[in-house]
């Protein structure tokens, strides 16, 4: 089974997981302090206790004497009713007297007497805490070390250390409810602009592209200014297709106006011989916009964001050579000089070849239209770019850009649509290419260049 | 009364195929329907004379339970039970001090029952030891002391007594020998916790040359022959049915402090039959086996619902600001230190001689 990823569910995770983690670290040190605190307060228990007893040891008949004050075992026993053990041992570690052989401390360092230890003990199977104090006789006549040895079993300890165990749990349970009730409260708090966002985006009309005017925190408005650029760049895609199809029918609607004022013309007359000017005007008429359609259709396909055809291997010299075969003869028939520059070596590109073709078609044409004398088309090899130069007037720098949008002509020229340059920029986009407009080689004329990247083969 | 029981004791020795213990008290078990069958082994200090009603009461509520009684005397008894721990269910003995140390050293078992959680605080430790008797320790006085100097009433009094006529009381006076009897031992322990004066007391018995014996009986059996007039701290519970036998004793419960001993119960932590021994206990300390032994015996009862002749209340009731029952608590450790033994033992004898004269 898989779970919804969600914010909210990460960032309460990510919270209470360290939360619990730093709550069972609280409640170990808690425990631990619960039990040093408790073994702290009945130390002096056991301190006292020793030292009681170590009062009453005594120097008599040649040997350590004591005797025992029954109060000093009393103070051992709390209310929990400890078992208690006692037991005193003389400077060799003797038994001297007491109720149990307790073991001595594990390993004996100097001389320091007067000084108390503590240790945990399992003896005979009981839990002790020993409590040794190691001390000598004050007396004129003898100087004996000895050790005095208590010990008594842990309830009064444990249930000392369970009473502070419980306080200090129901504090710091206290605190671990009051911090996730905060954390989940804040968490809940800060991911409101998002559902906020949500709904606002939801509640749009989807056929406006206005942007978003909803205040935001600082991270969620970056996201809003995001997507008001991309609302913007779809504004202004779209109003570019609005002008394009205006544009578009404009076009289409001139030559059909011509037609249909000229057929009006025509069938006022009677004269077969002007029937048949008419319709060869008409044929014309209707040729011209023909191809204005099919140039339409390839430049919508071709601005297709969404057009990425299959590209193929194809010969640059080979379709130069093609172009200029297929152009020559209606060139040479208006005193054109159709020339072509190639390297021996074939030039390869990935191409889709019909696209270059008519990329070269357009750009051999617009080069007639425009009063050339002489068209060269070029190949060359490194880079791999496909020119075509022309003597006619060419463009100044600063309108060739202009040059490359749809419907836009260099001159009054009745027979061209505007579109040429603009289709040759979709297929060079379409290539990878770069379309470069320069100047002639002698300073004149124009000279178009697709600049084809070079081959990773 | 006494002559029959020693005639049926007489009679049971001679029947009884067992050998090795001197005082027995056995039970078969009476196979019964919807009885429990068991067996219990109880080891005591206990007189057969008291322990006979206590466990007889028990065997009638339980007949399918055999019952094994040993009677050892005080010093035999934890010996015996050291060397063999697990061949005894349940100890009960008036050696306060080797009972709680048996408890201290883990020999006994926790015992979790209502009857156990009901008992007073005071008559328990732990759940493992339980006091289940209240004897106070007295004096006895014959008439002829009363009648020549009145009736002490209190150790003050007492102890005026000895120093104003140490020539009339001259070996007039008997009290336990703490060298040769733990109980005395015990009791002098006690008493010179309660009061420094206490040694002036030994000194005075010192001066009056005070007989020492060993038992409360040796000691009743001189006061009931005239021997001696006063006998100091007598186990109550024992000299009650002589001083009622004897017109011409009376018994006293000093006013200022009296000691209270109590024999305390345990379960062997090895207890052989653990059901029975806890079926034991609870009878022992159930309103059932304490009315035995408020009724049947002198010993004492401690249950806070019982009241009456022969209860820790009636006694409270009329001696309640003198009693002082024997702590339970280590302290009792204290008194079977050796070198405490042998200090106290030490100043005993030397308050005791004070005087000059050497003691009998």
């Amino acid at each position: 089974m898989t779970r919804r990823d969600s914010l909210y569910r990460r960032l309460l995770t990510w919270l209470l997981l360290p939360m619990m983690a730093l709550g069972a670290l609280m409640v170990l040190q808690a425990w631990i302090e619960a039990r040093h605190t408790a073994d702290r307060a009945f130390d002096r228990l056991l301190e006292a206790a020793t030292l009681a007893i170590a009062e009453q040891v005594q120097w008599q008949d040649e040997r350590l004497w004591l005797d025992l004050p029954p109060a000093a075992l009393e103070m051992l026993a709390t209310d929990a009713e400890e078992r208690v053990f006692y037991a005193l041992y003389d400077a060799r570690g003797r038994f001297v007297t007491g109720n149990a052989d307790l073991p001595g401390p594990p390993h004996r360092d100097g001389e320091n007497t007067g000084a108390m230890r503590f240790r945990d003990l399992l003896w005979r199977d009981l839990e002790l805490r020993q409590g040794i104090r190691r001390a000598r006789l004050e007396d004129w006549r003898a100087r004996e070390r000895f050790e005095v040895r208590v010990a008594h079993t842990r309830e009064g300890r444990e249930r000392l250390a369970g009473e502070l165990l419980r306080a200090n749990l129901a504090y710091i349970l206290g605190m671990a409810g009051l911090a996730v009730a905060v954390v989940v409260l804040a968490i809940r708090g800060a991911l409101t602009p998002l559902s906020r966002l949500r709904r606002a985006i939801r509640a749009r009309d989807p056929r406006t592209l206005a942007p978003l005017e909803l205040p935001l925190p600082r991270e969620l408005a970056e996201l809003r200014e995001t997507l008001n650029e991309l609302l913007a760049r779809m504004r202004r895609v779209k109003a570019n297709q609005e002008r394009f199809i205006g544009d578009a029918s404009h076009q289409l609607r001139t030559p059909l106006a011509g037609l249909s004022a000229r057929a009006e013309l025509a069938l006022r007359q009677d004269d077969p011989q002007r029937w048949r000017e008419a319709l060869e005007a008409m044929q014309a008429t209707s040729a011209r916009t023909s191809h204005l359609a099919v140039q339409l259709l390839s430049l919508t396909r071709l601005d297709n964001p969404e057009y990425r055809p299959e590209l193929a291997p194809v010969a640059l010299d080979e379709l130069a050579r093609g172009a200029v075969r297929s152009h020559w003869s209606a060139c040479h028939r208006a005193g054109i000089d159709l020339g072509l520059e190639a390297p021996d070596i074939p030039v390869t590109v990935a191409g889709l070849d019909w696209q270059l073709e008519e990329a070269l078609a357009n750009l051999i044409d617009n080069a007639r239209r425009y009063g050339a004398t002489r068209i060269t088309v070029r190949v060359t090899a490194a880079p791999p770019t496909l020119e075509v130069e022309d003597d006619g007037p060419g463009i100044p720098a600063d309108k060739r850009l202009l040059m490359l949008r749809p419907f836009h002509r260099g001159s009054d020229d009745p027979d061209g649509s505007g579109l040429g340059l603009a289709i040759v920029d979709g297929i060079a986009r379409t290539h990878g290419a770069r379309l470069r407009l320069d100047d002639g080689s002698d300073g004149q004329g124009l000279r178009v260049g697709l600049h084809f990247p070079e081959e990773i083969a | 009364m006494r002559h029959r029981w020693l005639l049926l004791l007489w009679l049971w020795l001679c029947l009884a195929p067992l050998v090795g213990a001197a005082e027995r008290l056995h039970y078969p078990a009476e196979p019964m329907a919807g009885a429990a069958p068991g067996a219990l082994v109880v080891h005591g200090a206990l007189d057969l004379a008291y322990a006979r009603p206590l466990l007889a009461a028990f065997h009638e509520r339980h007949p399918g339970i055999e019952i094994t009684y040993r009677n050892l005397d005080t010093l035999g008894l934890h010996p015996r039970f050291l060397a063999h721990p697990d061949e005894v269910d349940v100890l009960m003995s008036s050696a306060m001090p080797w009972q709680y140390r048996l408890a201290n050293d883990g020999h006994a078992q926790p015992l979790t029952s209502p009857e156990a959680e009901a008992w007073p605080a005071w008559a328990r430790w732990r759940h493992e030891l339980f006091a289940f008797t209240f004897e106070p320790i007295v004096m006895v006085v014959r008439r002829e002391l009363i009648e020549r100097f009145g009736r002490p009433e209190s150790h003050a009094e007492l102890l005026a007594l000895l120093e104003r006529h140490p020539e009339a009381l001259r070996g007039r006076v008997v009290t336990y020998d703490p060298e040769r009897s733990g109980a005395g031992y015990g009791y002098a322990i006690e008493e010179s916790r309660l009061s420094p004066r206490y040694w002036d007391l030994v000194a005075a018995f010192g001066e009056t040359d005070t007989a020492l014996a060993t038992t409360t009986g040796e000691m009743l059996e001189g006061l009931e022959s005239g021997r001696y007039w006063l006998g100091y701290n007598l186990l109550g519970s024992y000299a009650r049915a002589v001083v009622d036998d004897t017109p011409a004793l009376e018994l006293v419960v000093p006013d200022d402090y009296a000691l209270v001993t109590q024999r305390l119960a345990l379960i062997s932590g090895q207890a052989p039959h653990r059901e029975s021994a806890r079926r034991f206990m609870n009878f022992l300390l159930g309103e059932p086996g304490q009315r035995a032994i408020a009724t049947a015996t002198p010993l004492g009862a401690v249950h806070p619902a019982l009241d009456g002749p022969g209860t820790a209340a009636s006694l409270q009731a009329t001696h309640g600001e003198a009693l002082r029952p024997v702590s339970l608590g280590p302290g009792l450790l204290a008194t079977l230190d050796d070198l405490k033994r042998q200090a106290l033992l030490t100043r005993w004898k030397r308050e005791f001689t004070r005087g000059g004269t050497a003691p009998p």
